[in-house]
């Protein structure tokens, strides 16, 4: 397992990949807060903002078909959790569902939080589409990540995949034992393998962490190809924060 | 629904959240390097990968239900709660950027409930309760599971608060749904939490006995603390008993108000002999207060 498939598009030569890591997430928390604060029934700026996420999407060179189905999981978490809102807000009954009823208002904000709440995962998808791992702790650390978030997730990124493998290692090893015959012993038997994997990702991480510093590890992961700032680069991004910027202010206004 | 998506929660309460969790990650910055030193690094990233690894992992519960880790109360208990509050952003961080759970916009108020109240309540909850319980294995299992159980709950009120803080739910709407959600999820958590900690207590006993000696708790400090916070509690729910009651409406709901409640209550609907409802929400408080006061020092004095 890795992260690899979710970079495919990283590299892909753009406007967007031209402006650096630091940049592409200042813009990309620019247009989900824009979105995700927009008044109620604010329709047109709301369409707007989604046309200018997708624009960007298709500048980037993200594949329709690879954005919606990156899409998917993250737009049945958000239906999960916004369903609750037809029932809990108070209001005129449109209809009845036993105990609970689907209320006017509910409905109402129900249809605002989807749509908020899907056009800011638009530009979530073209930041995780664009930039690598090492580049988003990159930009993060040049946007002031403390130091201590930005190693330990890089060692995080190192150590993932190789802890999840071992999860599931141990857990066959505990199965071709017989270990874990119903429910209780199944519990026990993942307790006990989630028991050893957390001595073992300590003990791995500090064995990885004594190796980084014999290489001359100073805190900072280096980037292969640092994206360095251009004029027109910056100008992108300004233009981006500044239309997404009047967008939410003329919903407000207006 | 811990991990709220953008568009859910209005300005004020974004900009709140996120300007409460930097000034808590600041202060977790400078405790962790001085708790953690020259190990920060690698103790941080190797918990931080653990805890995505482990919230893959479906335990079955026994009835027909099954949960995942969450890991709050996990981070707080192995690495007190500036690592654990570190550990839980960079978590966040990355769901929010990489996997898109969770919003971005909403990556402050996010980080403000299960990072900074999750994480610290939950460390609150423990050493306090360690503190009176003392070291032996089966008291520090107990105190994790009680730690996970609270913080979640706690978690649940923060999400009502802020969604009802956002003008979007009715708060009593909010806190049965949500909250009510998050004392299930919290029964949960605590049995993996509580199990989890007593095998690794078993095993490898060294990587929770390094923060938990040097414990600031003491008996008499964990009381106060408890009696102080069921105090405010109390006194929150008084001032809230000015809305229909969750329970009433319930009772109300499922045709069964009005019936005589089995045994009389001192103060029917905080009418005090004495005065209004607020002499009775206060003679209520001290009372609480005094019983809990007088539990714990008898437990505390067994202890110690």
């Amino acid at each position: 397992m890795s992260f690899h498939h979710l970079d495919r598009f990283a590299h892909v030569p753009s406007p967007v990949t031209r402006v650096p890591p630091a940049g592409r997430i200042a813009g990309t928390a620019a247009l989900a807060l824009a979105t995700a604060t927009l008044p109620h029934g604010a329709w047109v700026p709301l369409g707007l903002l989604a046309l200018l996420s997708v624009l960007l999407l298709a500048l980037a060179r993200v594949p329709l078909t690879v954005a919606l189905a990156r899409l998917a999981w993250p737009l049945a978490l958000v239906l999960a959790a916004s369903t609750a809102l037809l029932v809990m807000v108070p209001g005129e009954p449109l209809v009845r569902l036993g105990p609970v009823a689907v209320t006017a208002p509910g409905a109402d904000r129900f249809a605002t939080v989807m749509a908020r709440a899907m056009v800011a995962l638009v530009p979530a998808i073209l930041l995780v589409s664009t930039t690598s791992f090492p580049e988003l702790l990159h930009g993060l650390r040049g946007l002031r990540l403390p130091a201590a978030v930005a190693t330990a997730l890089g060692l995080a990124y190192r150590l993932l995949y190789l802890t999840v493998d071992e999860l599931e290692r141990l857990q066959r090893a505990a199965r071709s034992r017989n270990a874990g015959h119903g429910a209780a012993g199944r519990r026990h038997m993942l307790i006990g393998v989630t028991a050893a994997t957390l001595g073992r990702a300590f003990a791995r991480g500090e064995r990885t962490h004594d190796a980084m510093l014999a290489r001359g590890f100073t805190g900072t992961l280096p980037l292969l190809h640092a994206t360095t700032w251009s004029v027109a680069a910056a100008v992108h991004l300004a233009l981006l924060v500044i239309l997404a910027a009047t967008v939410s202010v003329m919903a407000r206004l207006g | 629904m811990a991990h709220l998506p953008d568009g859910f929660l209005s300005i004020p309460v974004l900009a709140g959240t996120a300007g409460a969790s930097a000034a808590a990650l600041a202060l977790a910055v400078h405790r962790s390097r001085a708790t953690l030193g020259e190990r920060e690094g690698p103790v941080l990233g190797a918990t931080t990968a653990f805890v995505f690894a482990a919230q893959m992992l479906n335990f079955p519960l026994g009835i027909g239900a099954s949960a995942h880790l969450l890991g709050a109360a996990l981070v707080a208990v192995l690495l007190g709660p500036a690592g654990g509050m570190l550990v839980m952003f960079g978590v966040l961080l990355v769901q929010a950027l990489l996997f898109q759970d969770g919003g971005i916009a909403a990556l402050g108020a996010n980080t403000f409930n299960i990072a900074v109240l999750g994480v610290g309540s939950a460390a609150a909850v423990f050493g306090a309760l360690r503190a009176v319980l003392g070291p032996r294995p089966r008291a520090v299992a107990l105190a994790t599971a009680a730690a996970a159980l609270v913080s979640t709950a706690l978690v649940g009120v923060a999400v009502a608060l802020e969604l009802a803080l956002s003008g979007l739910v009715p708060f009593t709407a909010a806190l049965t749904l949500v909250g009510g959600g998050h004392v299930l999820i919290g029964l949960a958590e605590a049995v993996l939490t509580g199990m989890l900690v007593s095998v690794v207590l078993r095993a490898r006993p060294e990587v929770l006995a390094r923060h938990t000696e040097g414990s600031r708790w003491t008996p008499v400090r964990a009381v106060a603390l408890g009696a102080l916070i069921l105090a405010v509690m109390t006194l929150a729910v008084v001032a809230a008993s000015s809305q229909p009651d969750v329970l009433e409406a319930a009772l109300e709901r499922f045709g069964l108000a009005g019936r005589r409640p089995a045994v009389p209550a001192p103060f029917p609907d905080y009418a005090s002999p004495t005065g209004g409802p607020w002499v009775a929400g206060v003679i209520g408080l001290v009372a609480a207060f005094l019983v809990a006061w007088g539990v714990a020092i008898a437990i505390a004095r067994r202890r110690t």
